[in-house]
């Protein structure tokens, strides 16, 4: 059983502070949704907003098209994981996970059942008896989202929950929350300000910024097509350059920079008139270095200043003509000793891969 | 240097009570360890009637004693359930106002440790009086003058207060969101408070009422007040000093210091089984995670002496010396104390006879210094010297 969550302007304020400012966000039922933004942007007070324990000072929240102001935390349908998992140490495995039956005055027997039945869906079987403190970072991630799906919720509401845990296992965390998600069917809202973990679980992010939101879509439509210059830092890598626009020509609009004209590709929503302050983004793994025969839109002159290894891809640092700096990556398998410090090249990137959008701040800011 | 200094702290914190504990054991009738007279547990049983008839009583027959000691019992029973909640329901408060508000109210609830007890014993009569007085004759006017009551009432109002400090300290280390986690997971209130909330608090539970009992149990300065016709340990033992101290007062500290050191013992050594029991838990765990025989090897320790035996078997050894010297020297037993009363039963028939005959010297000594060059051991060691004082009971 699942069920849509609708935030319906949302505002949530401290003081004169707005922590959230006028959402609005109808998540799916059965969908694994991500609200994804920099530290302290009020992720936290809108999932304590949807699970209750905290009353937005204007706006609605609805859960399966219902209202949910005046109904407490312990009379929604919701499930909250929280960042630090909350566990109750003096209880063991079983114990923490039967936790919301007990409290339902539910048997002993049926409690010990579903206890059971919860530890195999987490790969945790036999281990019911021991104490939260003996298990592993990776273990206790496991019990909080069995503990919290005891009642079978229709809504989980998870608040940062791998950012404890080492690489490695956030990783595989990563698809082993998608897969249980998949199994029990229901509602996912997941926060993070990981990008990487939002992209790769979600089937659609929400990013934020200062308690609004910027953009609501599919993971790759938000990375391919970015709203505002804020989600197109955020989201992946983006280099900026500044300029004007000099031209408009269909969807694509010219931009004169102090490095010269590019052609980019403008936003449905955002278009831009001749004139206007404008950036065009272009990702680091977009520029190429051109090769015989390419024809690239846009061509860039840049003077190498550094690079490192990644594995896989291989990053150099440049700096263009005004001083602006750009980061390009290679994949590993080119071969690119050629290029060194100091050597200058010639970048090309297409204008389909490049989008220009009015100017405003960055998150890299 | 360190050793010596440790040791001169520790005669200086235990010497006292030492010397003391000994004289407990002393037959004279005056707590005193030189003159030694005999060995004996008389001062635990029956006390001594004295040759002239005066009754000395011993731990075990003097009544006064122990009904102060079950009036002491049914206060720090009264004040443990009364002040435990108290403060715990103070420090939960704590936890629920805003920042500002906080320091000011936690300023205001740590005042009444501040007040001298002599004020809060006295200000609690004070106020009860009038109250009793309201009433006329009835309930309210028999528990107004009540000094059990009354002493419970003013024991709670600073002994709350270092509940409430207990209960302060652990809170701080609680972590809130578990409360919200059982509230989201469908518990009531109430449900979060009592599985979620006091188990946390259980062990400072513990502390706060064994803290409590023993303020109350001690208590003397609000409780002579308070307590108005009634008598408690405290106040007995008091009552006593003011009249000369007997050897009975020493047993009774002794027994105090041994039932002390028996709980102390206890408490740490269930504390130390708890541990390794957890720490037994743990290595499980560790061993198997790890099938790694080398940590399995370092945990198999060898046998070791405890360091407990030595001073064990230091104290063995010097009661048992003590105790071949006390025989040796006959200085045990029925007849050592018969002969010590005949001794002291003469000089005193001595006495009396030299006063006698120095009635006119006892004139001229009344104009000079008072005492003279009186032995003071000889005056207190003699209780029937007291008898105008109202003696001993
Ligand atoms: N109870 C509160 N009173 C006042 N301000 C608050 C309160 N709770 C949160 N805030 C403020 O609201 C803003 C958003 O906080 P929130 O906890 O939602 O951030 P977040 O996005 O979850 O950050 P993080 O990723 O670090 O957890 C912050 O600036 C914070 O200071
Ligand atoms: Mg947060």
């Amino acid at each position: 059983m699942s069920a849509d969550v609708e935030l319906s302007d949302v505002s949530v304020t401290f003081g004169s502070f707005y922590a959230a400012k006028n959402v609005n966000v109808k998540v799916n039922g059965g969908e694994f949704f991500s609200f994804l933004g920099p530290s302290g942007c009020g992720k936290t007070t809108l999932l304590r907003a949807i699970s209750g324990f905290q009353e937005p000072s204007e706006g609605k929240v609805l859960i399966d098209n219902k209202d949910m102001s005046g109904i407490g935390p312990n009379k929604r349908p919701t499930a909250l994981i929280f960042q630090n998992l909350a566990l109750f140490p003096l209880m063991s495995v079983s114990e923490n996970i039967a936790f919301s039956l007990e409290v339902r005055g539910v048997s002993k027997e049926e409690r010990k059942k579903r206890a059971d039945e919860l530890l195999e869906l987490i790969a945790l079987e036999g281990q019911g008896d021991k104490k939260v403190h003996q298990l592993s970072g990776g273990q206790k991630q496991r019990v909080a989202i069995a503990r919290a799906l005891a009642v079978e919720p229709k809504v989980l509401l998870l608040d940062e929950p791998l950012s404890a845990l080492d690489l490695k296992l956030r990783q595989r965390m990563r698809t082993e929350l998608r897969e249980i998600q998949k199994r029990v069917n229901i509602t996912f809202i997941y926060i993070t300000h990981d990008q990487g973990e939002a992209l790769t679980m979600s089937d659609r992010i929400a990013v934020m910024n200062e308690g609004e939101l910027e953009q609501i879509g599919k993971c790759d439509e938000v990375y391919n097509n970015p709203l505002t210059p804020f989600v197109a830092t955020f989201v992946g890598e983006n280099n900026p350059l500044y300029g004007k626009v000099t031209g408009i020509e269909g969807d694509k609009a010219k931009i004169e920079t102090a490095d010269g004209q590019y052609l980019a590709t403008m936003n449905e929503s955002k278009k831009l008139n001749i004139g206007d302050e404008s950036i065009a983004f272009v990702r680091p793994e977009s520029l190429f270095i051109p090769r015989d025969g390419d024809n690239f839109d846009n061509k860039i002159d840049v003077n190498i200043e550094s690079f490192e290894f990644e594995g896989n891809l291989k990053n150099f640092y440049a700096s263009l003509k005004s001083g602006a700096k750009i980061k390009f990556s290679v994949p590993n398998a080119i071969d690119t000793s050629s290029i060194t410090s100091g050597s200058s090249i010639v970048l090309g990137f297409e204008s389909s891969k490049s989008v220009i959008l009015p100017k405003a701040s960055l998150a890299i800011d | 240097m360190m050793g010596i200094y440790i040791f001169i702290f520790f005669a200086y914190l235990f010497g006292p009570l030492i010397i003391m504990s000994i004289t407990a054991f002393n037959s004279a009738e005056f707590p005193s360890i030189t003159p030694w007279e005999c060995f004996s547990f008389r001062w635990f049983n029956e006390g001594k009637i004295a040759y002239d008839g005066q009754h000395l009583a011993g731990l075990l027959s003097d009544w006064r004693l122990h009904d102060g000691i079950i009036s002491s019992l049914i206060i720090g029973a009264g004040v443990v359930t009364l002040s435990v909640p108290i403060g715990m329901a103070a420090a939960i408060v704590l936890t629920q106002v805003r920042s500002q508000l906080r320091d000011i109210y936690y300023s205001i609830s740590i005042m009444p440790v501040l007040f001298p007890g002599v004020i809060i014993g006295i200000s609690t009569v004070v106020l009860w009086d009038r109250i009793a007085g309201l009433g006329g004759e009835g309930f309210i006017a028999d528990i107004g003058r009540n000094g059990i009551f009354l002493t419970i009432l003013a024991q709670t109002c600073f002994i709350s207060t270092y509940c409430f400090l207990i209960f302060v300290a652990r809170l701080q280390r609680f972590d809130q969101t578990q409360e919200e986690a059982a509230l989201d997971l469908g518990a009531s209130q109430t449900q979060v408070f009592f599985k979620i909330l006091v188990p946390y608090l259980s062990p400072a539970i513990a502390s706060a009422a064994v803290i409590a009992f023993l303020f109350s149990f001690e208590n003397y300065n609000t409780t002579v007040f308070s307590i108005l016709s009634d008598q408690t340990l405290t106040t007995v033992i008091a009552s006593k000093v003011r009249l000369g101290i007997s050897p009975a007062l020493s047993a009774l500290a002794l027994t105090i210091i041994a039932l002390t050191i028996i709980a102390a013992v206890t408490y740490e050594v269930l504390r130390r089984r708890a541990e390794k029991r957890y720490a037994e838990s743990q290595e499980k765990f560790v061993k198997e995670k790890a099938a790694d025989n080398r940590i399995n090897k370092k945990y198999k320790a060898g046998f070791r002496i405890p360091k407990g035996i030595t001073a064990i078997l230091l104290i063995v050894v010097f009661a048992t010396y003590g105790a071949t010297q006390i025989v040796k020297n006959d200085l045990y037993g029925q007849s050592c104390i018969d002969a010590a009363d005949k001794e002291k039963k003469s000089k005193f028939l001595e006495q009396l006879q030299t006063l006698e005959s120095n009635e006119l010297t006892d004139e001229e000594l009344s104009g000079g210094s008072l005492g003279g060059n009186q032995d003071y051991g000889d005056i207190f060691g003699d209780p029937s010297l007291f008898q105008d004082f109202g003696g001993f009971d």
